[in-house]
């Protein structure tokens, strides 16, 4: 019904598209898994109004001529989405603010937002024990979504959030009293009660399950559950490979979450983290390496100027134990990564939907050689070595798009940082598509920023979130005149030649109808 | 016979506009001839009782393949099946009869019977206007008030309407008219009671003229030079006539007053009028697609519907997804006009009983799916929440191919049962706006994207935005209650000037009382004070109105460009304004919006005329206010009944008024606005303003009553703030308002000591300031509420128990002239601290104590405050507390 008035458009769209058909072909391709429909949709970033880009995306899925990757390009414009509240969904497993969100949904439509991204949590879905699952208020979300006309990015978070206060399922967590080490442990013995250690993936540690069958099953349960969405308006799954929804170790103090903006400590100190490591060292032919994290290393907000580990001159992580430690903690981040990439990959595969996974931007201390922040948190990152390559490698194995926070974070180092990992991304042919670190306050060029990374080529860009702020009188504006800005900007592409004209058939006497309607509110 | 129609639905109806049509080609006996005048009635845009007779030509009707929807036995054959739901406005045409007539025995008593025969209870709004007055609507004789009406103000009485007989559903109300009387018209509009809905006579009042007066003679004879004065002359044209023919020389009007008409004696007279009621209705409509049985290359679609009366099909179909109307190739169903807009229409046939209507059509396989829309008469058409109907014709023989082709209809029959779901009418509506913005879009290069059509939109979103705004505020208390919602707001946005907040910590002084205008001269006598108000510490000076009024006091203007007014001219007001400047007090100037008093009469006496810059006229007034023949469109607020109500839909009003604030502001100097009663129009508009002349602050005047039981004021007082903050919201905070819960709230608190009013159940203060505190402007009292007028004057002696209350506490505090100088010291105190305290709109109020005779409270953890006679101290602890003020039962300390 959508299409009914949209002849000329859909024109407009193949016209594009086949446009950028070309520029794909002529760059880089890379093995491919999945079905056509997720290139196919890939195609449809066809208008930053999502309005259009629903439309137009009716016409591409039904142009069956197959498609290959297409290269990361800056021209095609942009979908917008937003971000819902983190607590959506409360831990009781009902809609909070339902109305607010409905009415959101309808403005964010009537603004020509492509979709919004919902938050889904492992301890709202499976409370009680791993094999109950209840998605009933997500359904409902999803409905709310697809009534709204607009796109749905789900993010699977198997981890904790502080804000709100969703821990690690009741029945994780139990399993964590009588075991303790399957949580991450810093170096003083506090645990991180939000993400399990990446050393259990594969053990028994769950009710007898290991946690990455229990991922499995969950994705299954999801797969099924929301069969009916998949394509029409669930587009996009994000999958959490690591603490706070990123790929990432905690390293931020345990009271605290990603917004720490401190060096942070390396989590590599509950038993099964240390076995693995000394392992690991005693293969290298050094058991000695093998005993802890390094100790010289700073604590989560000292300076790393200070610290024998990370001092640009002579620190200890650009010596061979240093060496063999980094490899060694950055490759057990990218094994999980691994993990539940092949998992998801394998679950979700065959659907419509695109497959993403965030990766964070740690742009501080950025500045240091040791990039001491990036590697607290897994990330083998230097002066001298690439750390995001590997990283970039496996999203690209399981056709996974990007996600990178911090869009809207000014100075030199996250623009340094954001074009190190595009590089990587684009060396893979694997696309990016952006979020902010938090909503952008008034007085500042954030929102220059975010246009600037948008128009820099992501595919999609979430902004986040939803809540009380986003709608008040100090930030909606911006928002607004933000949205307006990027569609004015866009227009030139967008108003293409419209074809054959007069394609419109609504009677002008139907019309009058619309007025009377409008006159009537 | 004439037409009368429900005004609200069309708001824009082009009649109304017209600025063409003058007034005075309005008197009743116009209406008499109307339908006689084709050219007139379709000018009009009526809907006539002639119209059914063209779609009668239309039949026979459709030849009928399925007497019923398809049996079970057919079950194979179907191939969908698809219900909407059809939104439609049911008219029900009624008549209202007046009639004046000599009563019977009585040679000079008269009766004048006002009857209608629609069901409802309805409400005779009328006035009268004597021979010898401009004024139309002004107060009868209490003798000629029937019993059981009610006077309202000076210038109506509203009697009800009363069934004839029991069980009968024609009503009517009778009055009785002296023949002497010196009433020459009585003017009057109808009203049903349960819908609040007025019914006018083509949007203005219906009038019974007693004798007929000069002005509608001389009206007469020009119609009759121009001869188009219909031949058939009944009663009442002859009547006229004679008249004129015993008075031929129409005399000017003015010499032609109450010696000659008071005199004429009172003619009879008898006219019907046609009434539409309009109500919203929801019917069905199913859509069944099946094969056919006779041709296997076709497919039957039948439609079936619970519509009454005459439905017709426009109809045509689609060959591909892109969903464009083309006509199929014939034959078509009997009863079918081909249009030439490639669609065809098709009169559906009556099923029996009159229980609606159906119709079937043989299709081609080729055919994709059925668009359609319904058109129920000339100017009545139906669709599908603003898009045509669309019925997807799957052709189950269809390979895999097809089958993967036919995957957006999916997607659109999921979109289609959004729209026809049961959903509430508002959101039937949002998703016609939503639609809009398809269409938008999808013309865009077709310039059919209006700059209104935008507007609309922009104003839905805004209003979304609003209303989600508002549940997520209140929703996040809810969920986080140790976190309130002040500190939210306060934390991100300390710093920033909105026209909302002003820097946060502004504090207003009122500078003029209800008596300031009397010297002629207070722009001067004010400037004098300017520096030690300065001193006081106050950053914002509100000044009076400065535009030419009809009252002294300024809240009646006329030319608003003529910046002359009672307080004195305008090099005094600039002066001043420089003043204030000069010792860093902003200046916010006075603008009354709502209203503006008219300079002139139109002919019919009506004052709707303005003068000045401005010279608007009745397309300027709002339409639902009677006494000012308004020919704009529909309040978007309440009325102010003493003046013409400004209609700012209108865009030109709009865009006048955005030009002179931006002129006050440039060419006087003023820093921002006091918006005076902004209950009379939509905040959205106070937006469009603000944001058009970008204030430095704004606040705005919503003043209604708070809620009482048994004359004893409520303690949850939350639907009165929740008002204001409504308005606030619809202004999207760029304006504060006057926090008048809190006002209210203080007076019973003070009067009848009961302190613990002062602690909302979520033990917050209970008024705005606890909910929005940063667009709360508090204050106790003010020109209108105390001064000599005392409309609501705050409890005599306990005033400063209210400032110590208000200038403590969070929101942005307004001190009245008078106190300035009554409290001088006490206030220059409590002024002092919260300055030197950083006490903002924003911060946090901590409620200690809330009980019988003793309310105290900590802000930001820095101020403690008691009133009441009874006790409180702040803990010896940490902080170490100093008594900042002292008075009469109340006390504020400082930590130190």
């Amino acid at each position: 019904m959508e299409v009914s008035l949209s002849g000329p458009k859909v024109v407009v769209a193949k016209l594009k598209d086949s446009k950028v058909k070309r520029l794909g072909f002529s760059a880089p391709g890379f093995g491919y898994s999945g079905s056509n429909f997720v290139d196919l949709r890939r195609k449809c970033r066809v208008n930053w109004v999502g309005l259009k880009a629903i439309r137009a995306q009716v016409a591409v899925e039904k142009n069956n001529a197959p498609f290959r990757k297409e290269k990361v390009q800056s021209q095609t414009p942009v979908e917008l989405l937003v971000g819902l509240p983190l607590d959506t969904v409360s831990k009781s497993n009902t809609i909070n603010h339902e109305k607010a969100i409905s009415a959101g949904l309808r403005a964010l439509k009537l603004l020509g937002a492509y979709g919004v991204e919902l938050p889904v949590f492992w301890a709202v879905v499976q409370p009680n024990s791993p094999h109950e699952f209840d998605w009933s208020a997500y359904l409902a979300v999803a409905d709310m979504a697809r009534c709204a006309g607009l796109r749905l990015r789900v993010s699977l978070n198997l981890n904790g959030c502080h804000r709100p206060n969703v821990m690690l399922p009741g029945w994780v967590l139990q399993a964590a009293e009588t075991d303790p080490d399957i949580l991450f442990k810093d170096k003083t013995g506090a645990l991180h009660k939000d993400c399990l250690s990446f050393a259990v993936d594969e053990l028994p540690v769950l009710q007898g399950r290991k946690p990455v069958e229990v991922f499995e099953s969950l994705f299954r349960s999801f797969s099924s559950t929301f069969k009916d969405y998949f394509g029409s308006t669930i587009t996009e799954i994000t999958v959490s490979l690591g603490a706070n929804g990123e790929l990432r170790y905690p390293s931020f103090p345990p009271t605290t979450d990603s917004e720490f903006a401190g060096v942070g400590e390396f989590q590599c100190y509950d038993k099964y983290t240390l076995s693995q490591l000394k392992q690991a060292a005693e293969s290298a032919g050094n058991p000695l390496w093998g005993l802890g994290g390094p100790h010289d290393a700073s604590k989560y907000d000292e300076s790393p100027n200070n610290s024998n580990f990370f001092k640009d001159q002579g620190g200890s992580w650009n010596t061979p134990y240093g060496d063999f430690f980094l490899s060694w903690y950055s490759q057990q981040l990218l094994n999980h990564g691994d993990r539940l990439l092949s998992i998801a990959s394998n679950v979700f595969g065959d659907l419509p939907v695109q497959l993403s996974a965030k990766v964070p931007l740690l742009h501080h201390w950025h500045e240091m050689s040791s990039r001491p922040a990036e590697l607290t948190a897994g990330f083998y990152n230097s002066a001298e070595r690439d750390g995001y390559d590997a990283v970039t490698e496996m999203f690209a194995k399981y056709n996974c798009m990007m996600i990178i926070p911090g869009m809207d974070e000014l100075g030199s180092n996250p623009e340094s940082l954001l074009h190190q990992i595009k590089q990587a991304c684009e060396k893979h042919g694997v696309q990016v598509s952006g979020e902010n670190s938090a909503l952008v306050k008034q007085g500042t060029d954030n929102f220059g920023k975010i246009k600037e990374n948008v128009q820099a080529g992501l595919k999609a860009f979430t902004y986040q979130r939803m809540g009380a702020d986003f709608f008040s009188p100090e930030h909606w504006p911006l928002f607004r005149e933000f949205v307006r800005g990027m569609e004015r900007s866009q227009l030139d592409a967008d108003d293409l030649p419209e074809g054959n004209g007069g394609g419109v058939s609504l009677s002008a006497d139907s019309e009058a109808g619309n007025n009377r309607e409008m006159q009537a509110a | 016979m004439s037409i009368v129609r429900w005004k609200p639905l069309i708001h824009q109806l082009p009649l109304v506009r017209n600025p063409s049509l003058s007034l005075r080609e309005q008197p009743k006996r116009y209406i008499r001839c109307c339908p006689k005048n084709p050219s007139l009635s379709s000018l009009a845009g009526f809907v006539l009782g002639s119209k059914p007779d063209s779609d009668r030509n239309l039949r026979p009707i459709v030849e009928a393949k399925a007497a019923q929807s398809p049996p079970l036995s057919q079950e194979t054959d179907l191939i969908s099946s698809e219900q909407f739901t059809v939104n439609r406005i049911k008219k029900t045409y009624g008549k209202v009869s007046v009639k004046l007539e000599r009563r019977c025995g009585y040679e000079a008593r008269w009766m004048l019977e006002v009857s209608c025969d629609l069901v409802g209870k309805w409400i005779l709004h009328w006035g009268v206007s004597y021979c010898d007055n401009q004024t139309e609507w002004d107060q009868p004789p209490p003798e000629m008030i029937p019993p059981g009406s009610t006077v309202i103000k000076d210038y109506a009485i509203e009697s009800p309407l009363n069934a004839r007989s029991e069980g009968q559903s024609e009503s009517e109300v009778q009055i009785e008219i002296d023949g002497d009387t010196p009433i020459g018209a009585i003017n009057f509009v109808l009203k049903e009671e349960e819908t609040g809905r007025w019914y006018h006579n083509k949007g203005r009042d219906f009038r019974v003229p007693l004798r007929g007066s000069s002005e509608d003679e001389i009206t007469l004879s020009m119609k009759q030079s121009v001869s188009i004065w219909p031949e058939a002359f009944d009663q009442i044209s002859n009547m006229l006539r004679k008249h004129e023919e015993s008075d031929p020389a129409p005399a000017p009007i003015l010499e032609d007053n109450s010696d000659t008409s008071s005199k004429k004696p009172i003619i009879a007279f008898h006219e019907d009028y046609t009434v539409i009621k309009e109500e919203p209705v929801q019917n069905s409509m199913t859509v069944t697609v099946r094969k056919s049985d006779k041709s296997s290359d076709k497919n039957i679609v039948d439609v079936d519907t619970d519509i009454p009366g005459h439905v017709v099909l426009h109809w045509g179909v689609y060959m591909n997804e892109s969903k464009n109307w083309h006509v199929p190739p014939p034959p078509y169903p009997p009863a079918t006009k081909v249009l030439r807009k490639s669609a065809l229409q098709t009169l559906l046939e009556k099923k029996s009983l009159g229980l609606g209507n159906r119709g079937s059509f043989a299709l081609n396989k080729e055919v994709k799916g059925l668009v359609f829309v319904l058109k129920l008469d000339e100017y009545t058409w139906v669709n599908n929440m603003g898009k045509d109907f669309v019925v997807p014709i799957e052709n189950s023989t269809s390979g895999n191919e097809e089958k993967i082709e036919e995957k957006p209809g999916t997607v659109s029959s999921t979109d289609k049962s959004v729209d026809t779901g049961a959903a509430p009418y508002t959101e039937n509506l949002i998703s016609g706006i939503r639609n809009l913005v398809d269409d938008i879009s999808s013309h865009k290069n077709k310039a059919q994207k209006t700059n209104e059509e935008q507007d609309n939109i922009l104003h839905e979103i805004e209003k979304l935005v609003v209303e989600a705004y508002r549940i997520f505020k209140n929703s996040s208390v809810v969920e986080k209650p140790d976190k309130s919602v002040d500190d939210t707001s306060t934390t991100p946005t300390q710093l920033v000037v909105s026209s909302g907040t002003g820097n946060g910590h502004e504090i207003l002084c009122q500078g003029f009382n209800w008596e300031s205008h009397k010297s002629g001269r207070w722009y001067h006598e004010l400037g004098e004070k300017a520096k030690l108000l300065a001193e006081l510490g106050f950053s914002i000076v509100w000044l009076p109105p400065p535009t030419e009024s009809v009252s002294p006091e300024g809240y009646m203007p006329t030319d608003l460009y003529n910046l002359n007014s009672k307080y004195g001219n305008i090099e005094e007001l600039k002066d001043i304004v420089h003043k204030f400047r000069e010792v860093g007090i902003k200046v916010l100037g006075d603008v009354v919006l709502n209203h503006r008093c008219a300079t002139s009469c139109s002919e019919n006496g009506i004052w709707n005329i303005f003068g000045g810059r401005l010279n608007w006229d009745a397309r300027a007034i709002v339409a639902d206010d009677p006494h000012f023949q308004g020919k704009g469109n529909k309040s978007s607020g309440d009325n102010f009944h003493a003046a013409p109500n400004i209609d700012h839909s209108q865009e030109f009003v709009r865009t006048d008024i955005k030009e002179w604030l931006c002129y006050l502001r440039k060419e006087v100097g003023y820093d921002g606005w006091r918006l005076d009663f902004v209950r009379g129009f939509w905040g959205g508009y106070v937006k469009d303003y603000l944001e058009a002349s970008q204030p430095y602050f704004a606040v705005g005047e919503y003043w209604d009553s708070l809620s009482y039981t048994y004359g004893e004021m409520d303690y949850n007082q939350n639907a009165h703030r929740q008002r204001i903050i409504d308005w606030i919201n619809a202004t999207n905070g760029t304006a504060g308002a006057f926090d008048v819960t809190t006002k209210g709230i203080l007076h019973s608190v003070l009067e009848r000591c009961e302190y613990w009013r002062l602690s909302d159940e979520k033990a917050k203060p209970p008024g705005v300031l606890g909910w929005w505190p940063s667009r709360a402007v508090t204050f106790i009292e003010n020109h209108d509420t105390g001064s000599t007028q005392g409309h609501w004057r705050f409890p005599a002696g306990k005033e400063m128990q209210g400032y110590a209350y208000i200038l403590t506490h969070p929101g942005t505090p307004s001190v009245f002239f008078d106190h300035v100088f009554c409290f001088q010291e006490e206030i220059r105190r409590l002024i002092s601290l919260r300055l030197r305290k950083k006490i903002h709109c924003r911060s946090t109020v901590k409620i200690l104590k809330a009980e019988k005779d003793v309310y105290a409270a900590e802000i930001d953890g820095k101020v403690a405050m008691k009133i009441g006679p009874g006790f409180y101290e702040p803990e010896r602890g940490p902080k170490n507390w100093t008594v900042a003020a002292e008075g009469a039962d109340y006390k504020v300390w400082e930590a130190s």
